[in-house]
């Protein structure tokens, strides 16, 4: 019998995509929960404003890569905002007040863009270069999404090489581990949590230009992604990047297979995966505890 | 807490007294909105227990809601008609529920739980959009029976007393069980944690309790608003559902057992008076609860309860 893996591979491709995507919430949502231990809910309804921003810039600019890079730095600004303004005065009231004030504010943020960008799918043309496909093994394969996959890799590489080898990232870890002590060495503990805040949004900023090249953002969407970006961290053990970045390619690769051989159920898959691993291993994968 | 101990039983006794004389006034508007004022109070009365009492913040609490309207409609539909039959099985059914979600997400520490439950909540939703044959996927289901072989609640007079008598069900057994041995407990769990195991108890199990009170009187609620509006649809499950008694505790003071009920209160009348602003009603959720968790996180109760006790110099302290 000849089986046919073609349709596999392209799966797996485009579980790779949608891994990426998750991961480019997952790893801001890691490195700020990491830090400051606050659990950023907002984190994908930022990608999704992020989208919105890019299609504003571009059609101010024409220019998609500058979109991009604005709307990025303007969410990392609105990071900012949030981080100074509301949850600041949190940080020595109970951990779950602070959850509560992302929650809102991703309530806010949600109807905001409604009233903002309407509520019908908005998207922002690939760039004419960008828009082709690659042909491997007899089949094509989007040239952007490859190029998306990169991007989350690099991302990956860029805050790991940021984090561990940079003075920066040794005052980061400073603060992560002891803020006291780190404070008493000189380290400006609340400027860092501000750049960690700004840093994880930046690339929620990033996400959100990159999606809505490829396709449609409508209000709703950080809804459903939020919470596969929650179930991806579980699933990696919270705080835990390299983790954050394998289960995001398990759970993007394995939705999307599944939505090839069980269509029925692919929405039910990831809880699913959740529940298992959450019986197996309730720290997560890759969490320690 | 127990400061308004005696200023709570008061505040208990006038509402029930209110709620009970409503239909008086024979205005089918004031019945339906005092009939939600009751539903909302129970599901977050159910909700202050995880969050008020057990210090655990859940995102998922729709999940029970809508198990129990759910539960309701399918049971009462196909299987044996009766709303008191139904409204017991909706209970049986959030409660089984509960415990299933309690011991898989009750483990881990509590940012994990409010994660956890935004997922499972989200879970329900998606299984009832994709399991059309049951739950009628987005449509719902409507045409869900108001009488019964049993009893009949075709009269929306009969309908409202019966929503009365769970109502009044739900607020008297909790206030017992608040200040019970176990509610004790349960309330030491949102004190400090930490020293609850010298008492001899296990957390986890405490929050299993916790939380299987809980999700069972939300089932309640849930099987309550199946009867009231007589359709059931997937929104119910939707993240936004479990904003709304949080937000409804939060307005009232989750320190205080009547907080939510009186949170309920302040809620229906906000929405009922600007249902103009239904369109950006997350938003107005959102503005609501950023205000109370930087101005006053112990709600309005809090408030009334310093200028009470600034007055009498706590005379009142019970």
């Amino acid at each position: 019998m000849d089986l046919d893996l073609t349709p596999v591979f392209y799966q797996l491709f485009v579980g790779l995509y949608r891994a990426s995507i998750y991961w480019l919430i997952a790893s801001g949502l890691t490195i700020i929960f990491g830090v400051l231990r606050v659990v950023n809910f907002s984190q994908a309804v930022l990608l999704v404003l992020g989208g919105y921003m890019t299609y504003t810039f571009y059609n101010l600019t024409g220019s998609f890569w500058l979109s991009v890079a604005m709307a990025s730095i303007s969410i990392g600004l609105v990071g900012v905002a949030i981080e100074r303004a509301l949850l600041k005065p949190l940080y020595r009231v109970d951990v779950t007040y602070q959850l509560l004030m992302t929650f809102a504010v991703s309530l806010i943020l949600n109807d905001a863009m409604k009233i903002l960008w309407g509520k019908l799918p908005i998207s922002v043309p690939l760039p004419s270069t960008l828009a082709v496909g690659i042909g491997i093994f007899g089949r094509t394969y989007p040239l952007y999404m490859i190029l998306v996959i990169a991007i989350g890799f690099a991302v990956y590489i860029a805050v790991l090489m940021l984090i561990n080898r940079t003075m920066w990232g040794l005052r980061v870890r400073a603060t992560w581990r002891r803020p006291e002590i780190a404070e008493s060495l000189g380290i400006n503990t609340s400027n860092i949590y501000t750049a960690v805040f700004f840093l994880g949004c930046v690339i929620a900023g990033l996400g959100g230009g990159l999606v809505i090249a490829f396709s449609p953002v409508v209000p709703g969407l950080g809804d459903f992604l939020i919470v596969s970006a929650f179930i991806v961290t579980v699933i990696a053990g919270l705080g835990n990047l390299s983790g954050a970045y394998i289960a995001s390619i398990l759970i993007g690769v394995s939705e999307s297979i599944f939505t090839l051989y069980l269509p029925e159920i692919d929405l039910l898959l990831i809880y699913l995966i959740m529940a298992i691993s959450l019986m197996i291993r309730p720290q997560g994968i890759f969490g320690e505890r | 807490m127990r400061r308004m101990l005696g200023h709570e039983i008061y505040s208990l006794v006038i509402i029930s007294i209110a709620t009970a004389v409503i239909p008086l006034s024979r205005e089918p508007y004031y019945i339906y909105l005092s009939s939600l004022f009751m539903i909302l109070s129970i599901f977050s009365l159910s909700y202050n227990i995880l969050f008020g009492y057990a210090g655990l913040l859940s995102f998922g609490h729709a999940l029970f809601y809508a198990s129990g309207a759910y539960s309701f409609a399918i049971f009462t539909i196909s299987i044996y008609r009766d709303p008191l039959v139904g409204t017991l099985v909706s209970v049986a059914v959030s409660l089984i529920l509960a415990l299933l979600v309690g011991v898989l997400t009750l483990r881990h520490g509590r940012i994990y739980f409010s994660m956890l439950t935004l997922a499972f909540g989200m879970l329900l939703y998606a299984l009832l959009l994709k399991w059309r044959s049951l739950t009628g996927g987005s449509d719902g289901i409507s045409g869900i029976p108001r009488s019964g072989f049993i009893i009949d609640l075709y009269d929306p007079y009969a309908r409202y007393y019966y929503i009365y008598v769970f109502f009044l069900l739900v607020v008297i057994s909790l206030y017992i069980f608040h200040r019970s041995r176990y509610g004790l407990l349960i309330k030491s769990l949102g004190v400090n944690e930490d020293f609850v195991p010298y008492t001899g108890h296990s957390v986890f199990r405490l929050r299993i309790l916790a939380f299987i009170i809980s999700g069972s009187i939300a089932g309640i609620a849930g099987a309550l608003y199946a009867i009231l509006m007589g359709v059931v649809n997937p929104d119910l499950a939707y993240w936004t559902t479990s904003a709304e008694p949080l937000v409804a505790t939060l307005i009232g003071g989750s320190k205080f057992f009547v907080g939510p009920i009186m949170g309920s209160l302040v809620f229906v009348v906000i929405t009922t008076y600007a249902s103009r602003i239904a369109e950006i009603w997350q938003l107005v959720l959102g503005l609501i609860l950023v205000a109370l968790i930087l101005g006053s996180r112990g709600g309005v109760l809090e408030v009334v309860d310093r200028i009470w006790r600034a007055r009498r110099y706590s005379g009142l302290r019970i």
